[in-house]
């Protein structure tokens, strides 16, 4: 096999083994690599009922193809599991150095399977694969864990961990990697911590053959030529990054704020990215490979909080921020820096924490219960909450539930922001009417980034759409849905598709796979994952009645802005999706769509 | 008088947040921002629009919070007391 090395690593917990596999060639193949390929092994290897804290389900980290080359931002793995917050199929992204550490050693894929008696970590240098003690491990954050597993194993090693959050399974614990990039949603890292594995440290000296290389180096020459004549991947996401989003989306009145019972937020300019760049920014920073550099390095220095990290996002800005109702960038930056220490999910936090803020609001959980007053924009409540949250302390035990089952337990599930179980990120879909519809549908509930329609509905690339109108959202979602499928199962960072598109993608895993990839083969190949995740979900009991929004979204109109009074329109556009998929009026992939995707 | 407001990377360029110009009678937005070039020293018309003089893939240009992209676009009118919000091409996720 070229751009795929044909091995995996079998990492059985319970017995203590490792053993490489060949890797399926067919399954390579049709389904790619990264978020496919892990996906396909894991529905065969899974019984979609598993419990999934349970020894029984297993946790998957799948390079693509294209991971670990130089063709363009390369550097990108995903983590398969059942997620313990949603129920659905998982699979979270995450970049940095350790994706391409791991083909460097040899491997495309990790399959970890079982429970270890005691805590463990993975070391790999090459063909040199062992499982060692972590006891010694357990209970540090991210930094202390790679710096104790560098001194230990490998000054060069890269390292992907959870930290406390994931050790006492937290429902959305991430898996971090080189300290400040997450495997961030759906709960991967409460899997990993129920397996008692702490980490994975890798250190490859190899290389990735690719299976013609003038073919690759011709398609890698075009794309960094796309990428530097676009003004987004050369000037807008180098010189801010994602958070000059915060201003946009507050601009056009769909910025969620105070847990989306408004849209636009008086605080916005304070957490900006534009106020960020003034004040925390030290500079921006790259994945291996990337040419865009939207990596954020902050320090808090001058402000009345301390420590350096990376972020926050723009996500982060919002979920810290204005769904809180903060406008203390300090406070929104430390909460984003305890998040990553312990293992969090940025977005779930923050949702969870502007929940139990209207939660108190109503008078539904007390003072007392918390341990302190609550109410939105209290910015050190944000910050002790997120803290307790991670070292399992006090009201944070109940916070490490996620919003649906914290509101479910005061009897008000209506105020969980969240579709599936997974909390929004920050846009809100009354305003965004492409995204009501790609939170509604997505295989991890309420994602943003599984169809990213604020491409063409905001931002208007590449080319631009109406927001407010339902026509046609459909047939957009579909393509950006199946497209993302197969960037994510590529090893490639999706932010180049604000200047690559389907043909970029073609030349480059043709060339790496010499396999002949078509557009129309990889877009099919993209409707392949989408349906298999879909099928997992329904035999995991998540049934179609779940492809909706919450209340408010669909019934409370904005309150105010330039959307006043918008309403998410679902119901004008969920039919058309389902048949733009080719799946019954009820949501159901049919027999016939099955087999022309190879899957039944 | 048409309040302007930069945003992302124009801020940066500028340093300033802000402009505000006299209104002129039937001025579209793109005169608007000839005009807003015209006084200030540093260039950034090229952040905003390609060679041929049209937006950028990505350009946002609000007026009163609504995209021009949706009304007449850079025939669009500015009016007296408008406040018009300039974003070159940026993206996040």
């Amino acid at each position: 096999m070229k751009g795929w090395h044909g091995k995996l690593l079998r990492v059985d917990l319970s017995a203590g083994t490792c053993n490489v596999e060949a890797l399926n060639e067919e399954w390579a193949e049709k389904f790619l690599g990264g978020r496919g390929l892990g996906t396909k092994y894991f529905v065969e290897e899974v019984d979609p009922g598993v419990d999934p804290l349970s020894a029984e389900n297993k946790l998957i980290m799948a390079a693509g193809p294209l991971t670990g080359t130089y063709g363009a931002a390369n550097g990108r793995y995903m983590v398969i599991t059942k997620s313990p917050l949603s129920g659905t199929m998982a699979c979270s992204n995450s970049g940095g150095e350790f994706p391409s550490q791991l083909r460097y050693a040899g491997y495309d894929m990790i399959i970890f399977e079982g429970k270890s008696e005691h805590p463990v970590y993975l070391q790999i240098h090459n063909d040199q694969v062992q499982l060692v003690g972590a006891m010694h491990l357990w209970g540090k954050t991210s930094r202390e864990t790679e710096a104790a597993i560098k001194a230990e194993f490998h000054g060069d090693a890269k390292v992907a961990c959870i930290a406390p959050g994931g050790e006492s399974q937290v429902l959305f614990a991430n898996i971090i990697n080189e300290e400040h990039r997450a495997a961030g949603r759906s709960g991967v890292g409460a899997v990993m911590g129920s397996k008692n594995l702490k980490a994975v440290a890798v250190r490859g000296t190899g290389s990735v053959k690719v299976a013609d290389a003038k073919a690759f180096r011709d398609a890698a020459m075009g794309a960094y030529g796309l990428l530097k004549q676009n003004p987004v991947t050369s000037q807008g996401l180098p010189a801010l990054g994602t958070p000059v989003l915060v201003n946009v989306m507050n601009q056009f009145g769909a910025l969620p704020t105070n847990n989306f019972k408004q849209s636009t937020f008086d605080g916005a300019e304070a957490i900006s990215g534009e106020t960020l760049a003034s004040t925390y920014l030290r500079r921006n920073k790259g994945c291996l490979g990337c040419a865009i550099g939207c990596g954020r390095v902050t320090s808090l220095k001058g402000s009345r909080f301390d420590g350096v990290g990376e972020g926050p996002e723009y996500e982060t800005l919002w979920s810290l921020g204005a769904t809180c109702g903060v406008d203390d960038l300090a406070a929104v930056t430390k909460a984003n820096y305890i998040c990553n220490e312990y293992g969090l999910d940025t977005i779930t936090m923050g949702g969870t924490i502007a929940c139990a803020m209207e939660l108190a609001e109503k008078g539904l959980v007390t003072e007392e219960e918390i341990g302190m007053p609550l109410s939105f924009g209290d910015a050190d409540a944000l910050v002790k909450l997120t803290e307790l949250t991670g070292k399992g302390e006090g009201f944070g035990k109940k916070l490490a539930l996620g919003s649906y089952r914290l509101a479910e337990s005061y009897g008000a599930p209506e105020l969980s922001m969240s579709v599936k179980k997974l909390e929004f990120p920050a846009y809100d879909p009354r305003g965004v009417q492409g995204m009501a519809l790609e939170y509604a549908t997505s295989n991890r509930g309420a994602c943003h980034v599984r169809g990213y329609l604020i491409s063409p509905e905001i931002l208007g690339l590449p080319e631009k759409t109406n927001p407010q109108e339902t026509e046609g959202k459909a047939t957009w979602l579909k393509i950006f849905q199946d497209f993302t499928a197969v960037v994510d199962s590529s090893g490639t960072c999706l932010f180049t598709t604000f200047a690559l598109g389907v043909p970029e993608f073609a030349a480059f895993c043709s060339a790496a796979t010499g396999l002949g990839y078509s557009d129309e083969v990889l877009l099919e190949l993209g409707d392949r994952i989408y349906n298999l995740e879909r099928v997992f979900n329904l035999k995991a009991g998540v049934d179609p009645a779940q492809d909706t929004l919450p209340k408010r979204l669909l019934e409370e109109g904005i309150p105010d802005g330039p959307l006043k009074g918008e309403v998410a329109r679902l119901d004008e556009m969920l039919p058309a999706y389902y048949q733009e998929r080719g799946w019954s009026a009820g949501g159901v992939p049919t027999d016939e769509k099955l087999q022309a995707l190879g899957l039944a | 008088m048409v309040q302007i407001q930069f945003y992302s990377l124009l801020r940066l360029l500028l340093k300033q947040e802000k402009l505000e110009l006299p209104a002129v009678e039937n001025e579209t937005v793109g005169q608007l921002l000839d005009r807003a070039q015209q006084s200030i020293d540093t260039p950034f018309l090229d952040k905003m629009l390609d060679c041929d003089g049209q937006l950028h893939a990505g350009t946002i240009i609000l007026i009163n919070r609504y995209n021009i992209r949706h009304l007449d676009m850079l025939d669009s009118k500015v009016s007296d007391g408008d406040v018009v919000a300039f974003f070159p091409p940026g993206a996040g996720g």
